[in-house]
C-alpha cells in the first residue's frame, strides 16, 4: 500500500487514542495531585513537561487531557455523522416537498456562526463534558447531511438500487443497506476531519473558560492557566498547544489518506 | 392452464417538464402457468417499462394512467405499498440486462443472494448463506464456495447473471421476468444462460416472461410470442403461426433483420 498519509494518520490517531485509553498506567502522577515544593518547575527528569502553577504534573495533565479532548472529539462527531446521515437520506431518497423543507433548514443552521451558538447554549446550560458534546454534535451535521445527500441523489436511480426494490426491499432497508453503504466513503472523510474540528471547538471553548470545567483536565483549560504564566514558564503554553497540533494534523492526514483511498 | 398474469389495457405516461407522454399505450397480455413468452420490440418499444408495471417498480417520472394487472387473482394496481414489498422477489422476480450494475458493488455475492432469501422467508443467516450456496450450484456455477465471497467485479458478465439468476429464484417466483438478460453477454455465453433459464424452468415450474429484441430467441424457447412496437401489442400468437405468417408490418421487419444476420 502506497498511501503515506492513512499509514502515518492511522498510527498518530491510533497512538493518541492508546495513551488515552491507557491514562491511568502510563501517567507518572495523578493529574489532580498538587506537589507544594515544585510550583511551575521547568521540564526535568522527573517532571518530562514540567509542572503548572499548582504544582501539578503537565505530562500527566496532559495525558488525562487527551481522554476529555478525544472522547469529546468522537462523541460529537458520532452525534453529527448520525444525525447527519439520517436527514441527508431522507432528503436524498424521498426528495420533493420533504427535501426542500430540510435542505433549506440545514442552508439556515450554516448562516449560524457555530461557536456563538455552542458558547450561547453552553451560556444558558451547564458546561458539564456531555453537553459539549451534544453542542458540538448538532451543530456540526449539516456538511454530513449534504454529502449523503448529494450522493443518494447520485445513486438512488442507478440499476442495482432498482434490483434491490426488485427483490422486494422496502425504503429503509434500500435506504440503510444499499445506499448508506456505497456513499460511505466522503462521509467517513468528512467524519475525520470533523473530529479534528471537534476537538479544536472544545479547546476553544475551554479556553474561553465555558468548556470542560477545571478540575478535570482539558487541553483547552490546560491552556488558560497558561495565561498568566506565559512569561516564566512556557512549557505549559508550549506542550498542551504541541498535544493539539499533532492530534488536528494526525486526523487530517488520516482523513486524507481516507479520501485517496475512496477515489 | 389458467393464466397467472392477467394484463388489460394498460396505459403508462411518463411525465417531462408537466407534460404527459404515453409510453405504454392500451397493452394487454396473459401468462399462463408454467408457460414461456416472448416480449419482442424494438428499443423503446415499451417492453420493459411494461413488465415493471407488474410489481409498479417504475422508473420516477412514469405513472400508470389506466388498465389492470391481475396476478393469480389478486389485483396487483390495487395493492398498498407493503403487499407489493411482499410480492416483489417472492411470487414475481426480475433478471436484467448488465448484471454487474444491477448487482451492488460494495457487498458480495453471498451476502445479495441471502439478502434475498431473508427478506422473504425466516431464515438465520447462516441458513440463507447455505441456501445460497446450494442456489449457486444449481445455476451451474462450479465453486460456490468462493463465489459466495467474491463481489461482482471480480466476476465475468456471465458468471454474474448466474449469480443474479439465483437472487431471483431465491423464493422460488411463479413468475420470472428476463428482461434482455443475455444482450450484454457474449453468444456462447448467451445460449448457456438460455439453456439454464429453460432447465430452470422445467424443474421450478415458473412462467417465463422473456423480454428481448432479438426475435431468434424466441425459436428456441417460447411457446408464445407477443411483438411490441410505439407502446402497444401489434401482433400475438403461438411462435410457429408467427414465424411462418407474420402479419404485420414490424413484425415482418424483426424477423427479417434476425435472417440477415443469420446469413452472414
Amino acid at each position: 500500500m502506497k498511501n503515506k498519509f492513512l499509514l502515518i494518520g492511522l498510527g498518530m490517531a491510533a497512538f493518541f487514542i492508546l495513551v488515552a485509553v491507557f491514562a491511568p498506567f502510563i501517567s507518572p502522577y495523578d493529574p489532580t495531585a498538587i506537589d507544594q515544593d515544585e510550583l511551575l518547575a521547568p521540564p526535568s527528569r522527573s517532571h518530562l513537561f514540567g509542572t503548572d502553577s499548582l504544582g501539578r504534573d503537565l505530562l500527566s495533565r496532559i495525558i488525562y487531557g487527551s481522554r476529555v479532548s478525544l472522547s469529546i472529539g468522537f462523541v460529537a462527531v458520532i452525534i453529527a455523522t448520525c444525525f447527519g446521515l439520517f436527514v441527508g437520506s431522507c432528503a436524498g431518497f424521498y426528495s420533493g416537498l420533504l427535501d426542500s423543507i430540510v435542505m433549506r433548514f440545514v442552508d439556515i443552521m450554516l448562516c449560524f456562526p457555530t461557536f456563538f451558538l455552542i458558547l450561547a447554549v453552553v451560556a444558558v446550560f451547564e458546561p458539564s463534558i456531555f453537553n459539549i458534546m451534544l453542542v458540538i454534535g448538532l451543530t456540526g451535521w449539516m456538511g454530513t447531511a449534504r454529502l449523503i445527500r448529494a450522493e443518494i441523489l447520485s445513486l438512488k436511480d442507478r440499476e442495482f438500487i432498482q434490483a434491490a426494490r426488485a427483490i422486494g426491499a422496502s425504503n429503509a432497508r434500500i435506504i440503510t443497506r444499499h445506499l448508506i453503504p456505497n456513499a460511505i466513503g466522503p462521509v467517513l472523510v468528512n467524519a475525520t476531519l470533523g473530529i479534528a474540528s471537534a476537538i479544536l471547538l472544545e479547546s476553544g471553548l475551554s479556553f474561553l473558560g465555558l468548556g470542560v470545567q477545571p478540575p478535570t483536565p482539558s487541553w483547552g483549560n490546560i491552556l488558560i492557566e497558561s495565561k498568566s504564566t506565559l512569561g516564566v514558564a512556557w512549557w505549559i503554553t508550549v506542550f498542551p498547544g504541541l498535544a493539539i497540533l499533532v492530534t488536528i494534523l494526525s486526523f487530517n492526514f488520516l482523513s486524507e489518506g481516507l479520501k485517496k483511498k475512496f477515489g | 392452464m389458467s393464466n397467472l398474469l392477467e394484463v388489460r389495457d394498460l396505459k403508462v405516461d411518463f411525465l417531462l417538464d408537466g407534460r404527459a407522454f404515453r409510453v405504454v399505450d392500451g397493452v394487454g397480455l396473459d401468462i399462463r402457468e408454467g408457460e414461456s413468452v416472448i416480449l419482442a420490440g424494438e428499443s423503446g418499444s415499451g417492453k420493459t417499462i411494461t413488465s415493471l408495471c407488474f410489481t409498479k417498480i417504475l422508473p420516477r417520472g412514469a405513472r400508470i394512467a389506466d388498465g389492470r394487472i391481475t396476478f393469480n387473482g389478486i389485483d396487483l394496481l390495487g395493492l398498498d405499498a407493503d403487499a407489493l414489498i411482499g410480492i416483489r422477489g417472492k411470487d414475481i422476480a426480475y433478471i436484467f440486462q448488465e448484471p454487474v450494475s444491477y448487482l451492488n458493488p460494495v457487498f458480495s455475492i453471498g451476502d445479495q443472494i441471502a439478502e434475498a432469501v431473508i427478506l422473504h422467508q425466516k431464515k438465520t443467516k447462516r441458513e440463507a448463506f447455505a441456501l445460497a450456496k446450494e442456489l449457486l450450484m444449481q445455476v451451474g456455477i462450479n465453486d460456490p464456495q468462493r463465489v459466495l465471497f467474491d463481489y461482482p467485479h471480480q466476476l465475468s458478465g456471465g458468471m454474474n447473471q448466474r449469480a443474479f439468476i439465483a437472487m431471483a429464484l431465491a423464493s422460488n417466483p411463479r413468475l420470472l421476468i428476463a428482461d434482455e438478460p443475455t444482450t450484454s453477454l457474449d453468444v456462447t455465453t448467451e445460449a448457456m444462460i438460455l439453456d439454464l433459464l429453460m432447465r430452470l424452468k422445467d424443474k421450478n415450474k415458473f412462467s417465463l416472461l422473456f423480454i428481448t429484441h432479438n426475435l431468434s430467441i424466441a425459436k428456441r424457447i417460447a411457446e408464445r410470442v407477443y411483438i411490441m412496437h410505439k407502446g402497444r401489442i401489434v401482433e400475438s400468437g403461438d411462435t410457429k403461426e408467427i414465424f411462418d405468417s407474420p402479419r404485420h408490418a414490424h413484425t415482418k421487419e424483426l424477423i427479417r433483420a434476425y435472417e440477415k444476420i443469420g446469413r452472414i
